[in-house]
């Protein structure tokens, strides 16, 4: 086995509602995702023997195996880094397991009311502690707190460099909303946005307008990951895993804080590998699901791990090309982190795998190749999945 | 801005006391390494560019430039309600490229902050006691 390619597959998918005030506990909401996965993957919960998470999620792995009938655990592994790490790092987590035989069929979960802080903190609020340790003691006491603000100083000197103006980021928004507008189960449908919307909506932390943010959401998504000479005997038609990466390096500070000109970044070093492993070029990836805590963030995404050159992020994402169905790269085509649900990523994840079942609402037409990252400016994760080998 | 900070309060820690110390004392320090002269930033045990163990706390000149900024206006803690708008700056000092640091910009006209402008550092007092390391615009911006 060279990488991971094609040993693994997700063969299961599921949700919560996303809303703002589950009026469950985060145990609820990971046992209700996690059993629709297994359910969707017309397995039941005896048939599952390895869960992953991530790190900062609250939920336990024995309460959530006890709760849902799992009768026994032959893996269990976390990974760190909220959003960077999570999405598709639980997921190349238990695809490594069942490849190896370790495990036969692990569910990879994220579950939190991050939006009611009923068990999760907002991410968008600052602790209220009187004093800051570590790398906070360097930034708290300046009043930098928030994911925002620190993504703002990279924005603002992204667009000192290249030229980038705040309509840019506003596509990305915008392609985001437009999908969540064909998604009943969006947190934004029936809420359209134009441009001239997004350049209204009222400053955040220069230059990030509200809509340049993510929402913040209470919510549980989950994948069932098992080998593929398993995965093509179930339920739902198989989506490979056609390569996997974690990256991260010296550059990550320890908040989100990015040298953005550093040549290498944590998708670069990602991207160096993930085509390679799954045979394939960026000319064949037919969707995109980057990673969206911040607009500017995806712009850099997307040159970091090469659809464009550096800088050249303001360009491509104009011209309509990432929205469904005209758009030549359609962009987190249920509506992301931006318009959809802030499940960590784990909702687009989901989405990943609807478009190669082929029952996605924004379908793309005869999608084979999906490219999905997640969150930059922390060591991140990313996957390419197939449709088909 | 008044010239005294109520955000959370620095914990020194191993590693960092002498930062905060020499702060307290108005003058801005960082560990240069014995082996590759080289400064680095936030404090580390060893030299982030040569795994250097040796160090000495060197005294900076408190002169650099603006390298990236923010205008916060929206409070996500209870001590910035009365603060917004303030600045977040990231100075790059000029002892060394790529030797950034973030801090506050004060007395600054919001719609002026630029990228590359010269900033100095100064001092202003925590809440609780600490001196805090911030920038002004540098009087003379002719390098610029």
């Amino acid at each position: 086995m060279d990488s991971i390619c094609d040993q693994a597959c997700i063969v299961g998918i599921g949700h919560t509602e996303y809303s703002k005030d589950s009026g469950r506990s985060e145990l609820k909401l990971a046992c209700e995702a996690i059993g629709a996965a297994i359910e969707d993957a017309g397995l039941c919960p005896a048939d599952i023997d390895g869960i992953t998470k991530f790190s900062m999620d609250n939920n336990d792995v024995v309460d959530i195996s006890r709760s849902l009938g799992i009768p026994h655990l032959r893996f269990f592994s976390e990974i760190p880094y909220g959003g960077g790490g999570g999405p598709l790092g639980t997921v190349l987590l238990a695809a490594m397991a069942v490849a190896t035989g370790q495990a036969s069929a692990v569910v990879a979960f994220r579950a939190m009311n991050e939006r009611s802080g009923r068990g999760t903190l907002r991410f968008g609020q600052a602790s209220t502690a009187a004093g800051a340790a570590g790398a906070a003691s360097y930034a708290a006491p300046y009043g930098l707190f928030s994911p925002a603000q620190m993504v703002a100083l990279a924005a603002q000197r992204h667009m000192h460099l290249y030229g980038t103006e705040s309509k840019h980021f506003g596509e990305v928004a915008v392609a985001c909303r437009h999908h969540a507008n064909l998604n009943p189960d969006a947190t934004m449908y029936r809420r359209p946005m134009t441009i001239e919307d997004h350049q209204n909506s009222r400053m955040i932390t220069t230059p990030l307008r509200l809509y340049d943010c993510c929402l913040e959401t209470d919510g549980g998504a989950a994948v069932v990951v098992t080998r593929s000479d398993r995965a093509r005997d179930l339920r739902q038609r198989p989506v490979y895993i056609a390569s996997g990466g974690l990256g991260g390096g010296p550059w990550n500070h320890r908040f989100m804080v990015r040298d953005i000109e550093s040549p290498k970044t944590e998708a670069t070093i990602i991207a160096e590998r993930l085509f390679t492993d799954a045979g394939i070029t960026h000319a064949d990836i037919d969707v995109i699901f980057v990673y969206d805590h911040f607009t500017p963030l995806v712009l850099m995404a997307l040159e970091e791990f090469g659809f464009c050159e550096r800088g050249e992020g303001k360009d491509f994402v104009g011209g309509g090309r990432l929205r469904w169905p005209d758009g030549e790269l359609p962009l987190n085509t249920s509506g992301g982190n931006l318009s959809e649900g802030y499940i960590h990523g784990m909702q687009n994840t989901i989405e990943a795998v609807r478009q190669l079942r082929g029952t996605a609402r924004c379908q793309v037409s005869d999608a084979k190749h999906v490219f999905v990252s997640a969150g930059n400016a922390v060591p991140t994760s990313a996957m390419i999945l197939k449709g088909a080998i | 801005m008044s010239a005294q900070s109520n955000f959370p309060y620095p914990i020194p820690e191993y590693g960092s006391e002498p930062y905060w110390a020499a702060c307290n004392e108005l003058r801005l320090v960082m560990q240069r390494c014995a082996t590759c002269e080289k400064f680095r930033w936030q404090p580390a045990p060893l030299c982030t560019f040569c795994a250097g163990e040796e160090f000495a706390w060197t005294p900076l000149s408190g002169r650099g430039k603006i390298t990236t900024w923010t205008v916060v206006t929206h409070p996500v803690h209870p001590a910035a309600v009365e603060r917004v708008p303030y600045v977040v700056v990231e100075v790059e000092l000029e002892e060394q490229a790529g030797l950034r640091m973030l801090s506050n910009l004060l007395e600054i006209d919001l719609g002026s902050i630029a990228i590359g402008a010269l900033v100095t550092v100064d001092f202003i007092e925590h809440a609780a006691g600490q001196m805090l390391p911030v920038f002004r615009l540098t009087t003379s911006q002719e390098e610029i």
